[in-house]
């Protein structure tokens, strides 16, 4: 990696709002680690490959609600930024299949917690 | 943006109604023809507790409250199709959390240096190198109001000053991330979550106090923390923003990481020193302060993680900005830990002078299913409890340490009727002793008394001379120990003592223990004409001292019992009686 200057850093945000993006998270500290958001994770992947969907899946930390992990947010366009709790393999098959490929959102398997104002 | 409208039955006790309401509200958009641009979901979680059914419509984040069946048709007018809101049900949607050291966490990707330069990453330490010296850099601290966050609260900028200002060559700062209270682990989450801005803050720390060379010291049982905290200063080395020279500036600066071998006092900062520095982790007493001799000898400036975490926000957005969050004497936000009896346990940062009720009921949802919450327990092994009467006192230093409580690392345990005080005071003391270092005696003495008190107690042969001796063996090891852990050792006992003094004397005087937690003190027994003859508790028993079949009823020998409680939870028709 080339060396970093101080313009490097006052330009370095991003150009693309984050809106118009469609993105997976899944929250990869201990806590979601130790509920099985590895295997999530994988799911996630395997699963978005097979259908090619239109998603880019990254890892983040803990944002907090650790009751409900493995924790997973999903931001496609157009449609509510949500979180999805306690998700397992067949939830995070569903995510991909039903959320990202129809638009449409899962009964029964959202958090909507409001962690910021 | 379609519609989105999420249904949830948050009463309590009551028949979850959520279903119900889904199914009225999509005959009534069947009807007008919408069940295919409105997109309606039940979720699990609608982040609010005990207001009936709860509606939210996006995008415009209309918030409806105790909503009724002959709600739904006015809130489909004029909230779905009409974009206005409904008036008489509508409540404030707002959090009442604020992000300020956790705003990367759950955001970014902890594992890349690139994501956190695109949060602003390290955008303060340029500034910082550009445009600020070392003195600008601790007058803003000090404007800011930032007080650490480790446990006592010392503001940060004056321990910068002080460091800044002994005299020698060579000076260190130290980034304490041996979190060990129980129930506490918001450093671990940001030591895995948001590991650049850490660095960033020793980086500004060190420019500050005129250090080139940093330590993290971090217990060696948060593996992934430390795994994530060394890519990061990998990367860090690889990008010039450590080593030398960094970014085009005269700063140096240096990282390393030591582990701490799982000893609680180790997180005391003479400890901590002694520790990095080969030796056994001893405390040693004060004066003279770190900030004058510390590592090595050198002045040593030691600050929490969380504390770290805070600075580059504070330096990016200035300490008028900070300042201006939380209440008189405590600026900015604190993270809780909230964990224990509570609905959503998890991480909580709320500004400084929230009240705890707002905490526990409104962000976490207040107690598990059927239980009512007794009371917290913030400050870990050196706090106290606070119980639910005074929920409306606001968590800052003060208002905290007015209770008998401190702020603590802010582990914050929630209780319910089911735990006794006594026996939470002596799993604290318990925690105490074991960790005890054993260097000075009223500590090492002091503490083993007193468990053994407490331990006479929750068995039901204590007397009342014993609750005296218990205060007085506390006010001693408050005034004569060492170190912070035996000096504070004692407050749980003594705040219980404070708030529960009637839970002590049942176990006492009538050997009692009203929460039915003591195992000496309790006895479980079958009531047989409420039994319905199930076997439940027959299957929930560990150590098969319940006898009989589904003919003849049910039986529990109490030469056998443990009194562990799982027939009395398992028992559906409350057919066993617990005294």
């Amino acid at each position: 990696m080339k060396k970093l200057s101080k313009e490097d850093l006052q330009g370095a945000r991003s150009k693309v709002p984050v809106q118009e993006k469609n993105w997976i998270k899944v929250g990869l500290s201990s806590c979601g680690i130790a509920a099985g958001a590895l295997e999530v994770f994988d799911t996630l992947c395997e699963t978005a490959r097979k259908h090619n969907a239109d998603v880019e899946i990254k890892r983040c930390g803990c944002v907090g609600i650790c009751s409900a992990e493995p924790l997973v947010e999903v931001q496609v366009k157009n449609m509510p930024r949500v979180f999805y709790g306690k998700v397992d393999k067949d939830t995070a098959i569903k995510i991909i299949e039903k959320h990202v490929g129809a638009k449409m959102l899962l009964n029964d398997r959202i958090f909507d917690m409001k962690i910021s104002a | 943006m379609g519609k989105t409208v999420f249904i949830k039955d948050t009463a309590l006790g009551t028949k979850d109604r959520t279903r119900d309401i889904y199914g009225v509200f999509l005959g009534i958009l069947r009807e007008k023809g919408l069940e295919n641009e409105v997109q309606l979901v039940r979720v699990v979680d609608i982040g609010i507790y005990g207001q009936g059914v709860v509606v939210r419509v996006l995008p415009e984040n209309f918030l409806y409250a105790n909503v009724e069946e002959a709600d739904i048709a006015g809130i489909v007018e004029q909230s779905v199709i009409g974009g206005k809101p409904f008036p008489g049900k509508q409540i404030p949607g707002d959090s009442k959390q604020m992000r300020i050291v956790l705003r990367n966490c759950g955001v970014i990707d902890p594992e890349s240096i690139e994501d956190y330069i695109a949060h602003d990453g390290y955008r303060a330490l340029a500034k910082v190198l550009t445009d600020g010296s070392p003195e600008k850099v601790i007058q803003e601290m000090k404007a800011s109001g930032l007080r650490g966050r480790g446990g006592a609260g010392f503001p940060t900028g004056l321990k910068w000053e002080f460091t800044r200002k002994s005299p020698g060559e060579q000076k260190y700062i130290i980034c304490n991330g041996d979190e060990g209270d129980p129930g506490a682990y918001m450093d671990r989450s940001v030591l895995e979550g948001d590991p650049h801005a850490v660095i960033e803050g020793m980086l500004i720390g060190g420019y500050a106090i005129g250090a080139s060379k940093g330590y993290f010291y971090i217990r060696a049982e948060y593996p992934l923390a430390i795994e994530r905290i060394e890519r990061a200063i990998k990367q860090c080395y690889e990008s010039g923003l450590l080593g030398k020279g960094i970014l085009g500036s005269a700063f140096n600066f240096d990282l390393e990481i030591r582990l701490g071998a799982g000893a609680f006092v180790c997180g005391e900062e003479t400890a901590l020193i002694a520790s990095i520095e080969g030796k056994r982790g001893y405390p040693s007493p004060r004066p003279p302060f770190p900030s004058v001799k510390g590592l090595w000898g050198k002045p040593t400036c030691i600050n929490n993680v969380e504390t770290l975490a805070n600075i580059p926000v504070i330096l990016l957005k200035g300490s008028a900005w900070f300042s201006g969050i939380g209440t008189e004497t405590s600026k900015g936000t604190k993270v809780f830990a909230v964990t224990g009896k509570v609905k959503n346990s998890g991480l909580v940062e709320v500004p400084m002078g929230t009240a705890i009720e707002d905490i526990v009921y409104g962000i976490c949802g207040g107690a598990l299913a059927g239980k009512n919450v007794k009371a917290i327990q913030t400050g870990g092994p050196s706090g106290g409890v606070i119980p639910k009467e005074f929920f409306q006192t606001k968590v800052d230093y003060e208002s905290l340490q007015k209770m008998g409580s401190i702020m603590g690392s802010g582990g914050m345990i929630v209780m319910d009727e089911d735990d006794c005080m006594a026996d939470i005071a002596k799993f604290y003391l318990g925690f105490c002793v074991d960790e005890s270092c054993g260097k000075c005696a009223p500590c090492r003495i002091g503490g083993t008394q007193m468990l053994k008190i407490l331990t006479r107690v929750t068995d039901g042969v204590g007397t009342q001379k014993d609750l005296e001796q218990l205060e007085q063996i506390s006010f001693a090891m408050q005034k004569a120990s060492l170190c912070g852990l035996g000096q504070t050792a004692p407050n749980p006992v003594l705040s219980t003592l404070r708030f529960y003094r009637a839970e002590y004397d049942a176990h006492v005087n009538k050997k009692k223990c009203p929460a039915c937690k003591c195992a000496k003190l309790v006895r479980f027994l079958i009531m047989s004409e409420k039994c319905v003859k199930c076997g439940m508790c027959f299957k929930a028993c560990p150590v098969n001292a319940i006898s009989g079949n589904r003919e003849s009823g049910y039986l529990i020998d109490q030469t056998k019992c443990i009194r562990c409680g799982q027939c009395f939870e398992a028992c559906k028709p409350r057919a066993i009686s617990r005294s």
